[in-house]
């Protein structure tokens, strides 16, 4: 801890002060980050502002989002920082850091049941304003499903899933025999018999996980669908080892994180926190070219399923939502198309989106029931 | 932003310019924000993450730190599936079977035999034990494309670059003589865990400036006639407003102008262009956009901001 030696008060009072400002505008410095801020500030030796900001940057900052943040904060507490009488400066400060030890324990604590910074960050990628889901979550008539569907629903989820496990398991032994020969546990257990390998101990290949990306439409056309359909992706996300998961009605929203390490009542939860957009318009091809521009490293063409759950209804050019799937298709191993309204008797996928995006899928397939995504199976 | 009160100068500035001139002597050009924050490293010990596009440098960071320092590089590539296996120890199992073999005549008990074959001679040491077992000085450790490991690797390293110590079974737990300069790059190809992320400084490197960019090449190239090294850095800085799916990076900027040189070509001009064109785009998609927009837009756009 050089920090608090041999800096000047002003400059530990002002790194204090701006930790705590940066938190304010949503960057998350933790006292060892303010910490570490101080002992970049002795060890820089500040002359010039510009030094300190590249310091702090380098520190406060973990991602490129932050990164675009800190400009914003910096120049902004540059703004709204006046002089301030001098006051007595070890007390301030140690007064300074014990506070912030106590609100980062305690946020702490709240932020591990509830998916704050994400949700933070979902209000400021979507100002979409529509019906919470929470309302979504009392209105849709999804209640036309019974407790005992449910229950059912939850069962025929796991034996889909054992299923699928098991397959993948079956695929693999064939591919490998037997595995490798494990030579440091061959070895050990041979060490009495003179080395001699008798025993042989084997090594597999991990299974290689599959990859899931889903996209979920949550448009108003969806809405009697969209509740089941959330309940279905958690339900397949706890399955697949990488799954990204994402809602978009006129733009997208990522809620992988929210997803992941919850139950899904606490997801759901989560998710009925923030306007998402449930029940707006759907723009399928705007969403997908967010995807495509922001999300696209995230395709790997050798292991990735790609799923979409739309009706394909579709406000946005036909021509643009072609091209994007154009481009997601040749990143993925497999392009599964769900339309819920493939289940009802007479339908045709002639609105205009739908058909645009037929050419490149693979799979077509309904969602509309239990039935149907049990079906589901043999494409995953 | 002159808010934060000005101190005499400390040897901390003299530190970031020692790195900015020491890295441009070694063929590496970089800014006081990269600057600092490398600075920082050797100042607090923390091990730092290197974000940013393909091909900006993100990789020679490390190499040219290791330069600077005078240190031995250590580098993990990361990649999908890989294990402690590879990249912290194995042991040698031939030796060992010999050892077993020689030693079979020889009245030893079982437990000194074990003890003997699992000795250090018999390690094959991996990067990360090699960076936590140097003997003289801290080495750089560079480990790259972390973004590719999976998570649970991710978790191992968190421990390793919190106690700089690893324990193998047979042995014990081996600490660290000298803390290793840890340089991280990613290509956010998926987000990195929280843990992780704190633990490290970061630095977003972004495309450069026309300056720098010009700058870059001429200490790289340093045989480059001026006004083609303009020419080519004008059209890449102008195809990176092209919206590809990859955009150039200097490492394709420096491909361009090293393939016009070795084909003798004085000057950018279209047919300059398409001949090189394999060295700026990397998919059709992106030739067809390049071409698209033209030779012309491309090259009187450069020429536009320079003058």
């Amino acid at each position: 801890m050089i920090g608090l030696v041999g800096l000047s008060s002003d400059v530990a009072r002002t790194i204090v002060e701006f930790c705590r400002f940066a938190r304010e505008k949503g960057l998350s410095p933790g006292v060892q980050e303010t910490l570490d801020a101080l002992d970049a500030a002795a060890a820089l030796g500040v002359r010039n502002s510009e030094e300190m900001k590249f310091g702090l940057r380098a520190i406060l900052c973990s991602s490129k989002d932050d990164w675009d943040l800190f400009e914003e904060c910096f120049e902004a507490f540059g703004r709204e920082s006046a002089p301030k009488p001098p006051s007595n400066r070890t007390k301030v400060l140690r007064k300074e850091l014990a506070t912030r030890v106590s609100e980062r324990n305690s946020t702490s604590l709240m932020s591990t049941g509830s998916g704050d910074d994400v949700s933070s960050k979902l209000d400021g990628a979507q100002a979409v304003t529509g019906a919470s889901a929470r309302e979504r979550l009392t209105q849709a008539d999804f209640s036309t499903l019974s407790h005992s569907d449910l229950a059912a629903l939850e069962q025929i989820s796991l034996r889909l899933f054992k299923q699928m496990s098991r397959r993948l398991a079956r695929r693999r032994r064939i591919a490998t025999s037997r595995g490798q020969v494990d030579l440091r546990r061959t070895i050990h257990r041979n060490i009495s018999r003179g080395g001699e390998p008798m025993n042989l101990r084997y090594r597999q290949r991990k299974p290689r996980p599959h990859r899931l990306v889903t996209l979920l439409d949550i448009s108003g056309s969806m809405s009697a669908y969209s509740l089941f359909l959330v309940k279905f992706l958690y339900a397949l996300q706890k399955h697949f080892r990488r799954v990204d998961t994402f809602l978009f009605s006129t733009g997208l929203v990522e809620i992988t994180s929210l997803f992941r390490a919850q139950r899904l009542q606490e997801a759901l939860q989560a998710l009925s926190q923030q306007p998402a957009g449930w029940s707006g318009g759907t723009n399928i091809g705007g969403s997908l070219r967010e995807f495509n521009d922001i999300h696209r490293r995230k395709l790997r063409s050798s292991d990735t399923l790609f799923v979409i759950l739309s009706d394909g209804w579709d406000t946005g050019d036909p021509g643009v939502l072609a091209g994007e799937l154009c481009t997601v298709k040749r990143r993925v191993r497999r392009l599964i198309w769900l339309n819920p309204l493939l289940g009802l008797k007479d339908y045709q996928p002639i609105a205009s989106g739908m058909s645009a995006a037929l050419p490149h899928v693979d799979v077509f397939a309904p969602a509309h029931n239990l039935d149907s995504l049990l079906a589901l199976e043999k494409h995953l | 932003m002159g808010e934060f009160p000005t101190l005499p100068s400390g040897t901390g500035n003299q530190g970031v310019d020692a790195i900015v001139s020491g890295f441009e002597r070694l063929g590496y050009i970089t800014d006081r924000s990269l600057a600092t924050a490398v600075y920082l490293v050797t100042k607090l010990r923390k091990p730092i993450l290197v974000e940013g596009h393909a091909g900006l440098g993100k990789t020679e960071v490390a190499k040219v730190l290791a330069s600077f320092l005078g240190t031995r590089l250590i580098r993990l590539q990361c990649y999908e599936g890989l294990d402690v296996n590879s990249a912290v120890y194995e042991w040698n199992y031939q030796k060992q079977l010999l050892a077993i073999k020689i030693e079979e005549g020889s009245n030893k008990s079982v437990e000194e035999k074990e003890r003997h074959i699992f000795t250090r001679e018999f390690l094959l040491e991996r990067p990360l034990l090699q960076s936590i077992l140097a003997e003289n000085a801290s080495p750089v450790l560079l480990i790259d494309e972390i973004d590719r490991a999976d998570e649970a690797f991710e978790a191992f390293l968190l421990e390793l670059l919190s106690d700089y110590q690893i324990t193998i079974p047979e042995m014990g737990t081996i600490y660290a003589k000298h803390v290793p300069y840890v340089v991280l790059t990613s290509n956010r190809s998926r987000d990195l865990g929280d843990a992780l992320k704190r633990r490290c400084l970061y630095q977003w490197i972004d495309y450069p400036s026309l300056e720098k960019e010009m700058k870059i090449v001429r200490t790289r190239l340093p045989r480059i006639e001026e006004e083609l090294a303009r020419q080519v850095v004008g059209y890449v800085q102008a195809v990176r407003g092209l919206n590809l799916s990859k955009p150039p990076g200097v490492a394709e900027t420096l491909d361009c102008a090293e393939a016009l040189l070795t084909l003798g070509m004085p000057k950018l001009d279209e047919d300059a262009i398409e001949q090189t064109l394999g060295c700026i785009s990397k998919s059709v998609e992106d030739s067809a956009k390049i071409r698209t927009a033209g030779a012309e837009r491309l090259l009187a756009g450069s020429m536009g901001r320079l003058q």
